[in-house]
């Protein structure tokens, strides 16, 4: 779903990649949380990770990240290369420090990816933050942060977004903007997959309820 | 490479911007060293003696000042994650990060070892002898101090981790960085050059392995 409210920039086109996970088994140190998982994305989609809390929303998230190790099945993320390459990642919490600005912090992860500095102003003003530029997270509300973690999604220009409960800290309007950014990523061949409790308007979206829990 | 000195620079404005750069282990190391001669005696003789070896021991605590907050801030704020996914490999963004928060935090330590070596009574000579070795000696100190930062990340009192963990692979660069200068006081500088090329010969070998352990170290915390 293009959107007609906010000019994104120029970013470098995405890689079309696509995920397939069969038969993989969630395991929490010795204890299986659910087996036998499977499903398929394909540039544009993306998908709600749903359940109760302690089903592994966030397990099968780090999992696919690469931060728990594999206990059983396959994961195919992306064609060739590191996995670890093609993720975008937005956990819990933001990844900001404190005291270093945004801008800062964009441009840094901008670099590492290969993203030139100047995609970081649009895609802040898309987020309606663009005049928080220059304020260290310290003095920024928790909404705030949340939408400079989506900034670093977007401006790493990666294929794969995966997000824990994106929506936590954000109001109605966030949570709009967040919805055009995914809607935006999509639009490119990207792939998002979240975690949420919220109900969440994409168009399009799969969902995969992960039932059982402690 | 240019992620290289991406990583050593923000991790160096970071220690320099937040965390208040070298004023924690300078004003922690000027104050091991002053308070040396108030429980050791002001004797001329006794000071120069220990003086070589109070400023390795006070360089050493100084440093695992520097690790309390090395990897412990990361694991929180979620940076650890994002740095696991980076296009860079662990090894080399352990090393990076590692060497910029030094620079911006420690880099005041053998200034201040040699400041104290005046106050010791040590004369010239000797004093840029334990200038050169805690100069030698700090790369080695703050790689294991990342080390044991990196495996205790996000454990409550980590600290008490940190100390445990690095004071012992620690051992081996105190005793070479003091030994320079103590060699130095016996008038022997073959020998106090000679020890200060094996500190930097240890530390050039933490910089080569090190970097690994910090990143396997890193890991585990994810998981």
């Amino acid at each position: 779903m293009p959107n007609e409210t906010v000019s994104m920039p120029d970013l470098s086109d995405l890689e079309a990649h696509s995920l397939s996970v069969s038969q993989l088994t969630l395991k929490r140190g010795e204890f299986v949380l659910r087996e036998d998982i499977s499903f398929t994305l394909n540039p544009g989609d993306a998908l709600f990770l749903t359940g109760r809390n302690g089903s592994g929303k966030t397990t099968l998230l780090r999992t696919l990240a690469g931060f728990l190790p594999q206990a059983g099945g396959e994961i195919a993320l992306g064609e060739g290369g590191d996995p670890a390459e093609l993720i975008a990642w937005l956990g819990h919490t933001d990844g900001l420090k404190p005291n270093e600005t945004l801008r800062k912090s964009l441009r840094f992860w901008a670099g590492l990816a290969g993203q030139p500095g100047s995609v970081i102003m649009p895609v802040l003003k898309a987020l309606d933050i663009g005049h928080l530029i220059d304020r260290p997270p310290a003095r920024l509300s928790r909404g705030q942060q949340r939408r400079g973690a989506m900034a670093r999604l977007a401006v790493m220009n990666r294929p794969f977004w995966l997000m824990d409960e994106p929506a936590g800290p954000l109001d109605r309007a966030g949570r709009e903007r967040l919805g055009e950014l995914v809607a935006w990523h999509r639009g490119r061949g990207g792939i998002v997959l979240a975690a949420t409790h919220q109900d969440l308007d994409w168009p399009g979206a799969q969902r995969l309820e992960l039932g059982g829990g402690l | 490479m240019t992620g290289f000195w991406r990583i050593l620079g923000r991790e160096a404005g970071l220690a320099w911007a937040g965390g208040g750069g070298a004023a924690g282990p300078t004003a922690f190391f000027l104050a091991c060293i002053t308070l040396g001669p108030l429980a050791i005696g002001a004797e001329n003789e006794t000071l120069i003696s220990v003086g070589p070896g109070i400023m390795g021991i006070s360089a050493l605590l100084a440093v695992l000042q520097f690790g309390e907050r090395s990897f412990a801030d990361d694991f929180f704020d979620g940076t650890l994650e994002l740095y696991a996914l980076s296009n860079i490999s662990l090894p080399v963004l352990a090393f990076a990060k590692v060497m910029g928060q030094a620079l911006a935090t420690l880099w005041a330590l053998p200034l201040i070892g040699a400041l104290g070596g005046m106050m010791y009574g040590l004369n010239a000579g000797e004093v840029l002898v334990v200038f050169c070795g805690l100069s030698a000696a700090i790369p080695a100190l703050a790689l294991v101090a990342g080390f044991a930062s990196a495996l205790s990340a996000g454990v409550r009192r980590g600290g008490l981790l940190i100390s445990l963990i690095a004071i012992p692979m620690m051992i081996p660069v105190l005793v070479f960085a003091a030994g320079a200068g103590r060699a130095a006081l016996d008038g022997d500088y073959d020998r106090a050059w000679a020890t200060v090329l094996l500190t930097l010969a240890v530390s050039l070998g933490t910089m080569a392995l090190m970097p690994f352990g910090i990143a396997a170290a890193m890991r585990s915390r994810l998981g």
